[in-house]
């Protein structure tokens, strides 16, 4: 592989998962992986499969939930869908993430 | 959310299968999806797997992240602290035994006390709305209760919008065969309407049916529960049976469930018939219990009450008498026993507090030591709220250990003290562990967790941590100690609140024993018997036994003299009725007792004037009476009669058995000196003797004076009994020493129960003195050794913790007695010619407070006296 991909990085999964769940609505945890690497525009590794520990913390939270539907292979899978708390979480949490970044950025500008 | 989050865990714990599989179907689904994908991007099946797979990443490595991420990873934390806290505990066994016994002591009297004050206070009556039952009275006075009239009480009853059960309550005893030997039971006379007022349904068969109260019903009885299994055994065909009540048949038509009517005396019920005879509005005979219709208040009710007896003014002779309704449960249960109880729950929650403080201050003392282990912990790592939650979850071992010997202490405390409570109880009390109370425990075992955790934890989680790691461990005093100081100093001051009433209560106890009963106490012995209706029909078959068996006990070895009477001092005086001095408009009203010519020097009551009753005061012989000083001294104040002696007046008296009351004429032949009839705390009665051979009881108490010990006369008098009446069962006997000391129950019984919580309250706070003593002077022995290498003498060291000790305990009592000021006004009530503010009392209270404290710190201050200052400072380096 000649592309320069990095890991995802370190606590941002959660992120990026409510972010999904926040524009596509409901979906199973293939398009959910799928839906991050189109996006990333294959920038970021991911394992596909470590999405799922991420769900079953983010559903512990109570911050999404899940239901049964019908996949494209019409096998029975557990679909995803936001919660109002988890909605109200992925705004705390964008927010941290743009005062963190806008530190780092600061940082890094002072620097150059 | 944290709580949603425990219990999602929690929950995934019990679901780990279901869960694994969900999962792996997940994972079977992600990847033919995945590699329907890859295929259709133009991958050969092979390869489209392989790229699936490759994306997916390594699957039994997120099966494992994926179990981490469910587990309960708080409950494996809160093991390993209660692992830890046992560990702990297994390791210092004397201060668990201390502190486990501590709170096992406060958190078990606790428990019992709160057990009664339930079944007492709470839910006084075990029976469907009980707000709703009431007690109906006459008032003489706006202070005084009186029972009602036959007719009066049919004017109630008439009131169907007020009341929706009205019934009479009357005791009875009588003998009682089913079918073998006769036994005499006690039972009640009452209206149809009786268990409509409780509420109560017949477990066999049916309670009485309206008109069964009326003339010409025919005779029915209902029984209690346990005379059901004792002289039926339990047949279940019992309703098909009779029950002979002083040889009159009467039809069993129910028995009452299993419970509190057991507990009553009461052991069966049949209908009060009114006589002809009894439809007047003089005698006031009947004890009136109701139920108010739903709706009704009581203070309606009272209003009510008081236009009927305005309305009834032209009928009713007594014309200043009102009528009022109680609540059933305020007479149940009377004001000197609530307040007892309040009392004795109060004291008992301040020891509680002392014990929690003692607990404390111990747990404080031992993170004293521990403020290393937990700096480093700090070190490492472990959050503020993770060193919390070990504390208190160690400290909830203490508390889950005190609470559960706590309730084996209550357990014991209940039983040892059911006979002796119990007596002043009333009858639908029963004190038991039950789920309320096990409930109570369990909110005190968490108070005590509250109290006594969360003070160290934070002290400990918060102090500065990294400042622990500096300093040396056998450092000069800290934060802690001022704390420590602080927590005895307030045991003390509760400790003296409990000691400054305790004290009162003994001093007003000890004024009450100083009171003349006005009758000889030592040497005399009192029984109660009852002559059957059937051997002793008329009244002359029972003025016979009368003169027989005082005879026959005054022939008895070692019996001085004997007699015969209604009624015994100081358990007051059942009758009451008024007399009429001819002329007068107004009557006054007595109480009226029945004794036999030897009543009067039995007891050593000296007659004043005149004479006492006498051998021929008989049937035939003119009628009499002996009046005491108390209705001497009315007659005088009231229809000017300075001179009583001769003089007649008319009043009404019982008949023997079921014969009527009726009006005689008596003539005043004497005036004795004052006996205490209600109690030594009540006031004088106006009491008129008649002689009993003119109005003969069944109900009558033997009086017996005997020469030397009461108990060595007792197979004698036994005997004498039997040889005049085999058959006659001898109950109650007592000396009147018991009599004496059962009148003052209501005073012995709080300031016994006071006594013993001061007692404990003020040995705990010695030993938290002793705790806080001992720690300081093992924290400053370098200071202390010093001090000594610098000329200070053994006597000075010991001074001065001394003087330490007293300044805490001076301190303390000055609090304390501020707040006594405040809460000893609760006592007033049961005080007996004694102020709440007794300045001996309060000073006496303190002062023990005081020696107490000084003792227990005799031995830290002979510590720290011996403390060898070469020791020391080698020792430290």
């Amino acid at each position: 592989m000649s592309e320069q991909k990095t890991d995802v990085p370190y606590g941002t999964l959660d992120l990026l998962i409510l972010k999904t769940l926040d524009t596509m609505g409901p979906m199973h945890g293939y398009r959910i992986a799928r839906r991050i690497e189109q996006v990333a525009e294959n920038l970021v590794r991911l394992n596909q499969g470590s999405i799922y520990p991420a769900l079953i913390r983010l559903e512990e939270q109570g911050w999404i939930r899940t239901h049964w539907g019908i996949s494209e292979t019409k096998r029975k899978v557990k679909f995803y869908s936001l919660t109002r708390a988890g909605a109200k979480q992925l705004m705390v949490a964008v927010a941290n993430w743009e005062r963190a970044t806008a530190l780092v950025a600061r940082f890094l500008g002072a620097e150059s | 959310m944290r709580l949603r989050l425990a219990a999602s865990r929690l929950l995934a714990l019990f679901r780990k299968r279901r869960l694994d599989s969900e999962l792996e179907g997940e994972i079977r689904a992600h990847l033919e999806m995945a590699e329907r994908d890859a295929a259709a991007a133009g991958l050969s099946p092979k390869e489209a797997r392989r790229e699936a797979r490759r994306a997916f990443g390594g699957i039994e490595q997120m099966k494992d992240h994926h179990r981490d991420e469910r587990s309960v990873r708080w409950m494996e934390n809160l093991w390993r602290d209660l692992r830890y806290g046992m560990a702990a505990l297994a390791g210092d066994p004397g201060f668990a035994a201390v502190t486990v016994g501590l709170l096992a002591l406060g958190i078990g009297a606790n428990t019992a006390m709160f057990s009664i004050m339930d079944a007492v206070l709470l839910r006084p009556l075990p029976f469907p709305e009980p707000e709703r039952m009431v007690r109906v009275w006459e008032t003489p006075s706006a202070t005084e209760h009186n029972n009602t009239t036959t007719l009066t009480f049919l004017d109630w009853k008439r009131q169907r919008d007020l009341y929706e059960a009205l019934s009479v309550d009357e005791p009875l005893r009588a003998a009682v065969t089913a079918g073998g030997d006769p036994v005499r039971l006690s039972g009640r006379l009452v209206s149809a309407d009786y268990f409509n007022v409780f509420g109560v349904k017949a477990r066999i068969g049916r309670t009485f049916a309206t008109g069964e109260d009326q003339a010409g019903a025919t005779p029915v009885v209902v029984l209690s529960y346990s005379v059901w299994q004792t002289l039926f055994g339990g047949d279940p065909e019992v309703v098909k049976r009779n029950l002979a009540i002083d040889g009159e048949q009467h039809r069993v038509i129910g028995v009452l469930p299993k419970g509190c009517f057991d507990r009553d005396e009461a052991r069966f019920w049949k209908p009060l018939i009114f006589a002809p005879n009894q439809m007047n509005r003089a005698q006031h005979l009947l004890q009136v219990i109701g139920r108010l219709r739903p709706g009704v208040s009581i203070e309606q009710a009272r209003g009510k009450m008081n236009i009927l007896r305005a309305s009834l003014a032209g009928v009713i002779p007594q014309k200043d008498w009102g009528f009022t309704v109680d609540p059933f449960a305020q007479i149940l249960v009377g004001d000197t026993l609530r307040r007892a109880i309040y009392l004795a729950f109060g004291a008992v929650l301040l020891v509680l507090l002392i014990a929690c403080a003692n607990v404390t201050n111990l747990v404080l003392a031992k993170g004293a030591m521990r403020r290393k282990e937990m700096a480093v912990r700090a070190a490492l790592g472990a959050g503020r709220g993770r060193l919390m939650a070990q504390l208190l979850t160690e400290n909830l071992v203490l508390c889950v250990l005190g609470g559960a010997a706590g309730m084996a202490v209550a357990y014991l405390l209940l039983h040892a003290a059911t006979a002796w409570v119990v007596a002043s109880l009333p009858f639908t009390a029963d004190p038991s562990l039950d789920v309320r109370v096990l409930g109570f425990a369990a909110a005190a075992v968490m108070a005590v967790l509250i109290l006594t955790g969360l003070f160290p934890s934070l002290q400990i989680s918060f102090g500065k941590l990294s400042s622990a790691l500096n300093q040396a461990a056998r450092g000069s005093s800290d934060g802690s100690a001022v704390v420590r100081r602080t927590i005895v100093i307030g045991e003390v001051a509760v400790s003296v609140v409990l000691i400054c009433g305790a004290a009162l209560l003994f001093k007003s106890l000890a004024t009450l024993q100083q009171v003349d009963a006005g009758v000889r106490i030592d040497h005399v012995i009192t029984m109660t018997t009852d002559l059957p209706a059937a051997a002793y029909p008329t009244p002359e078959s029972a003025v016979r036994f009368y003169d027989a068996v005082v005879e026959r006990l005054r022939a008895a070895p070692g019996v001085e003299q004997a007699s015969v009477s209604l009624d015994l001092p100081l358990q007051g005086v059942h009758w009451g009725e008024f007399i009429n001095v001819p002329g007068a408009k107004e009557g006054l009203l007595v109480r009226v007792k029945m004794v036999d010519p030897w009543y009067f020097a039995t007891l050593n009551i000296p007659v004043e004037s005149g004479r006492g009753i006498e051998d021929r005061d008989r049937a035939g012989a003119p009628p009499v009476m002996v009046i005491n000083q108390e209705t001497a001294r009315h007659l005088a104040g009231k229809f000017n009669l300075a001179n009583p002696v001769g003089r007649v007046v008319i009043s009404y008296l019982p008949g023997y058995g079921p014969i009527p009351e009726s009006r005689r004429s008596l003539q005043i032949v004497g005036v004795i000196r004052n006996e205490r009839t209600a109690g030594l705390n009540a006031p004088i009665e106006p009491v008129i003797y008649v002689p009993l051979a003119q109005n003969p009881r069944q109900d009558v108490k033997l009086v017996v004076c005997t020469q030397s010990g009461t108990a060595a006369a007792m197979p004698g008098i036994r005997e004498a009994v039997r040889q005049v009446d085999p058959h006659l069962p001898l109950e109650d006997v007592m000396t009147m020493e018991q009599v004496r000391e059962r009148s003052m129950l209501w005073a012995t019984q709080p300031t016994w129960v006071a006594g013993a919580f001061a007692c404990i309250a003020a040995l705990m706070a010695a030993l938290g003195l002793y705790g806080v003593l001992a720690h300081a002077v093992t924290q400053q022995r370098r200071e202390i050794g010093i001090r000594m290498a610098l000329g200070a003498q053994p006597g000075d060291v010991m001074s001065n913790t001394l003087r330490s000790a007293l300044s805490m305990l001076l301190f303390g009592a000055a609090v304390g007695l501020a707040g006594a000021f405040a809460l000893t006004r609760v006592l007033k009530s049961l005080l007996f010619q004694v102020s709440v503010l007794d300045p001996v009392a309060l000073a006496v209270a303190c002062l023990l407070m005081t020696l107490v404290g000084v003792l227990a710190s005799w031995i830290p201050a002979r510590r720290a006296a011996g403390v060898d200052p070469m020791t020391v400072l080698r020792d430290e380096g």
